[in-house]
């Protein structure tokens, strides 16, 4: 099997902050990582690889300058990592990104499972991982956990919502998957010191992958025209003290008050 | 003639999306709100989408329809879409919604926006403005959606459904080209307690990651029983531990109840949206920097374990009650 993972460079969005008096997001000086989800993309196309063989090729969208933070990704188990230097368009939005994904796994060639997150950790539009199928015309088997190989064949249950659907279904296909999926490996420090020396490839756009910016940018059909932060105002009155009965009291009078609760 | 196509293979999140669609019909100048329902029964009861305020329903009664298949359902609403023509189409942003509207919107060529919580259609141009929550629901941004039709994706919660008895839609039986599938379903699943209905709850009692055994929810139940409510909880409660079939949250149920108690809960914004539209929270945690606390309107920095009994005590010597 030729497995490949796409991970992706995300925002740290916890560190996303509002400027109460202005509603203006903070995003100046906000981390960038791989994401929390993308561990369970790693962690899922490494055991994929130990149960059925071949190789795991992580991919991804991203500054050239940001290789560094892939270390530990490669350290996890990688063969090896092609970034494509489009941070710009990746900010374009889903369209854009599900078709430089899916030229470069064209290119990269004979791949036989695609695993991506459920979402990312900071777009979380949803949109990548069945755009990316379409486009490849190939299955996608979404939301999978209990994930087994056999004989070309994926099996793995789906968590939807209300209800959990058990499917099968030839490769290749696009698998996506869940923080619930699987528990990611810890990285040694010994496969941390070998990962320096797993190759990375660095991928333009428009030279490998033949796709323009203009070509590109026509696909993103959106147009953001207004950005705020939203604003929450509670009053934030808390209630301290040793005495439970005391503490329980003084919650009751709050909410009687209120009149949401009545005596 | 303008149209808003609205779509969600769950009926409650489908009257939502109706209710909201109704609404911008009367406001913004859509001439006609049409849906579609899939399946061999499709057309029972098909009519009755009127009262949730459809003018036409298309009722596809295909059998590889009759379950739900992402693949069919994806040729279903592709070519439903391609057959009515509408300006804008709103789907449910449960996850059957999500993965099918996403292959959609790629296979049409749409601009398509997700988390949705409003929008303007501009009659000159025939275009949508949409409002989107982003960065799991710190900020909205409004999209201009360059596309014809436009697509968003809305969570389940976000808009209210609006019951007029008597009104009927028209039924159109549709036929549409629904290829050979590739993905084989095995077996479907109900998860136990699906289908309690939070979203009608006056009182929420959420649960965290504080809550350290299966069998302490019985504090919980107990205070949400004393106040007529429904427990609920975090992610991790549901999907980790899966105490219960569902979460509230950004992936999740967003709820809007008189009060939200959350017990042991710290407050991630991911999970915060799910329960910020409530009119009063109310966050228990033993840990004073616990971010629930800045999200809340009263907080009791006490351990639960000591707290909630105390609470459910004076409930009950007081006669408190729901009002």
């Amino acid at each position: 099997m030729k497995i490949i993972a796409c991970i992706k460079y995300s925002l740290d969005v916890s560190e996303v902050k509002v400027d109460p008096a202005t509603k203006e997001l903070r995003l100046a000086g906000v981390p960038r990582r791989i994401g929390a989800i993308d561990k369970n993309v790693l962690e899922t196309a490494i055991a994929l690889k130990e149960a059925a063989g071949g190789t795991v090729h992580g991919l991804t969208l991203a500054p050239a300058a940001a290789r560094e933070s892939f270390r530990e990704a490669l350290a996890m188990g990688l063969d090896d990592l092609t970034i494509i230097d489009s941070a710009d368009l990746a900010a374009e939005g889903p369209a854009v990104t599900a078709m430089i994904l899916a030229e470069a796994i064209k290119k990269l060639g004979d791949v036989t499972v695609v695993v991506t997150g459920e979402t990312s950790d900071d777009g979380v539009s949803y949109q990548v991982p069945p755009r990316l199928a379409e486009r490849l015309g190939w299955p996608l088997l979404g939301f999978a956990r209990n994930i087994t190989v056999n004989d070309g064949v994926i099996t793995a249950d789906r968590d939807l919502d209300s209800g959990m659907q058990r499917v099968e279904g030839d490769l290749p296909l696009v698998l996506t998957v869940t923080q619930e999926t699987n528990t990611p490996r810890r990285s040694t420090l010994m496969d941390a010191v070998k990962a320096k020396k797993k190759p990375v490839t660095i991928w333009q756009p428009a030279a490998e992958l033949n796709l323009t910016a203009e070509a590109l940018l026509a696909r993103v059909g959106t147009k953001r025209t207004a950005q705020e932060g939203i604003v929450v105002r509670r009053k934030q009155q808390l209630f301290q003290g040793e005495d439970m009965a005391n503490l329980a009291n003084q919650l009751l009078d709050a909410l009687v008050a209120e009149r949401v609760l009545a005596e | 003639m303008s149209k808003l196509f609205v779509y969600s293979e769950e009926a409650a999140v489908l009257q939502e999306l109706l209710g909201k669609a109704r609404q911008a019909a009367g406001e913004q100048g859509f001439d006609q709100v049409v849906t579609a329902v899939f399946g061999l029964t499709a057309a029972d009861n098909a009519a009755a989408w009127g009262e949730w305020g459809a003018d036409v329903v298309h009722t596809v009664a295909e059998a590889d329809l009759d379950t739900y298949h992402p693949e069919s359902y994806t040729d279903a609403l592709a070519g439903i879409i391609q057959q009515v023509e509408p300006d804008l189409v709103l789907v449910g942003a449960t996850k059957r919604g999500l993965e099918v509207s996403g292959r959609v919107a790629e296979r049409l060529g749409l601009g398509a926006v997700s988390w949705c919580i409003d929008f303007s259609f501009d009659q000159a141009s025939k275009t949508v403005t949409a409002v989107c929550l982003i960065y799991t629901g710190m900020g909205q941004n409004s999209y201009h959606i360059d596309t014809h039709p436009a697509l968003a994706t809305v969570a389940p919660g976000t808009f209210q459904p609006e019951m007029a008895p008597g009104r009927t839609a028209e039924v159109i039986a549709t036929t549409v080209a629904v290829n050979p599938r590739r993905l084989r379903v095995l077996e479907n699943n109900e998860k136990a307690e699906a289908g309690r209905r939070l979203q009608d709850a006056p009182v929420i009692v959420d649960v965290g990651q504080g809550v350290r055994a299966r069998e302490d929810l019985a504090l919980a139940e107990e205070l949400a029983q004393l106040l007529s409510g429904q427990v609920a909880c975090t992610r991790p409660i549901s999907s980790e531990r899966d105490w219960f079939p569902e979460w509230l949250g950004l992936s999740g149920l967003k709820l809007s109840p008189d009060i939200c108690f959350t017990l042991g809960v710290s407050g991630s914004i991911q999970h915060v949206i799910g329960i910020r539209d409530s009119k009063l929270i109310v966050a228990v945690n033993n840990d004073e920097s616990a971010g629930i606390f800045s999200q809340a309107d009263y907080g009791v920095q006490a351990d639960l374990y000591q707290f909630v009994p105390a609470l459910i005590a004076a409930i009950k010597a007081r006669s408190i009650h729901k009002n």
